[in-house]
């Protein structure tokens, strides 16, 4: 038994393979989301919301287990582009908007802590780390070097979530409080800060050769031959990475112009 | 004869030979001494005996001996070659054949043999023998032999054998192996350089 799944060379089976790795990951994943959003809800945050952030909880475990996990680690560019979707751009604005305010009320007055989290969750900052994170786990050397060993696997898959909070932090939890960090500046960060994944992805869909041997070297798989699985993975990033974000942009737009803008505008957290 | 009169013929030989020679492969690993192409003759999947040295002479030749039932290094081995060559121009994909020995002969009929081949390209050439035929000619080579594993519960096995390409060039040798493992960007490298072996001669 593994503890997480890695690309072990052998044969596709749909045989289920369990990975206690990732239950305890969902499992902390899920316990931190409970206590955060029962303190939202005596926070006033509405019930809907929790059931979102209990939605990315069950996507982050589906992603990560068996099938998609273990397919995504060591047979198909397809499923690894699909946990890249997931965990970095549809879990983590869904698990940050329930618990923005006890987030927010969660940051230090003054401090290191404080400094750290202000410093990181910077915009710039904050889609320079998202970036980098997205650049260096698409290096084919970086992939192929850290997809067969569980501990790399693990690597790339915390900081995909990692990368993906740290990235919808500012837009969502706004806190420390950046009043320049308006609605339209929102908007044009999060369409900055995603031109880079895309570009990943075209590079995907244009290549003429599979451009990870994890993938292109493992047994095959019968729908689709390496190089069209590169393609499609291209445009899992591009289309559903488009889709999130741009949908999410257009709900800002249209509640920015319509006199709302309280997606990022939790309380101010409490001073000492 | 003066030094510059005897010096000046020899630097135009030299010069003429380093232009003329194809460049070296950059993959795979070289085979040394060359490996002369080899005689043999097989069945191939239309039933006909098929001749390797006399059908195969001077073209681009890929050598493999694999099984159709094999999960993961043959159909891998043969699409990724099979990729590449469908991206050569028209003239230089003439110029190339892929020939596929099975090593497992009790399963791989000549139909099935076929119909493997053809999910990768219905042009590559498929070759049946008896098995000690087929061992006779993988030693003559310098190959291992394929080894029969274990059958299991359900009465399958799987077949050892060594997972490498050799690749003939238009000189009727082969110079280099390609192992288990070459990628496709590789293939891509190397095969327009193994082309010019022929080109070499031609000019």
């Amino acid at each position: 038994m593994q503890w997480w799944c890695s690309a072990s060379g052998q044969p596709w089976t749909w045989a289920p393979q369990y990975y206690p790795g990732v239950w305890l990951m969902v499992a902390v994943l899920a316990v931190v989301y409970h206590a955060l959003s029962r303190r939202g809800r005596a926070m006033g945050e509405s019930r809907g919301l929790f059931w979102g952030g209990w939605l990315a909880v069950g996507l982050v475990w589906q992603v990560l287990d068996w099938p998609i996990g273990p397919l995504a680690a060591g047979y198909l560019a397809s499923a690894h582009a699909v946990q890249f979707v997931v965990l970095a751009l549809v879990a983590p604005p869904l698990l940050l908007v329930a618990a923005r305010r006890p987030l927010a009320a969660a940051v230090p007055a003054s401090g290191r802590t404080r400094a750290l989290i202000s410093f990181v969750t910077q915009p710039v900052v904050a889609g320079v780390i998202f970036n980098l994170v997205a650049i260096a786990t698409h290096v084919p050397a970086v992939v192929d070097g850290l997809m067969p060993s569980q501990a790399g696997a693990f690597t790339i898959d915390l900081l995909w979530l990692v990368g993906g909070l740290v990235l919808w932090w500012p837009v969502i939890v706004a806190a420390p409080p950046r009043p320049w960090f308006s609605a339209p500046v929102r908007m044009l960060y999060l369409f900055l800060a995603t031109l880079v994944h895309t570009g990943i992805a075209m590079v995907m869909l244009v290549r003429d050769f599979p451009m990870y041997g994890i993938y292109e070297l493992a047994p095959p798989w019968p729908a689709w031959s390496p190089l069209e699985d590169q393609h499609l993975a291209g445009g899992v990033m591009e289309l559903a990475g488009a889709a999130v974000i741009f949908g999410i942009i257009t709900v800002m737009f249209f509640r920015w112009s319509g006199g709302v803008d309280g997606d990022a505008a939790p309380p101010a957290p409490p001073r000492d | 004869m003066s030094l510059s009169r005897f010096l000046a013929p020899c630097m135009a030989a030299v010069l003429l030979s380093t232009a003329c020679a194809a460049p070296a492969p950059r993959h795979g690993v070289p085979i040394e001494p060359a490996l002369p192409r080899p005689s043999f003759t097989l069945t191939d999947t239309r039933g006909i005996p098929f001749e390797f040295g006399q059908e195969t002479r001077g073209l681009l030749t890929f050598l493999f001996f694999g099984y159709t039932n094999c999960p993961d290094v043959c159909p891998v081995h043969v699409a990724n070659v099979a990729a590449v060559l469908r991206k050569l121009p028209f003239e230089d994909q003439r110029k190339a054949r892929f020939v596929f020995v099975t090593a497992d002969p009790a399963r791989d009929s000549l139909s099935a043999l076929r119909r493997w081949l053809d999910q990768f390209d219905a042009s590559f050439i498929g070759l049946r023998g008896d098995e000690a035929e087929v061992i006779r000619i993988m030693s003559g080579i310098g190959l291992p032999p394929a080894i029969r594993g274990a059958a299991g519960p359900d009465g399958r096995y799987e077949v050892g054998h060594p997972a490498t390409v050799i690749v003939f060039t238009a000189d009727d040798s082969a110079h280099v192996l390609y192992p288990f493992g070459t990628r496709q960007l590789d293939w891509a490298e190397d095969i327009p350089r193994l082309l010019r072996v022929r080109r070499q001669r031609e000019d």
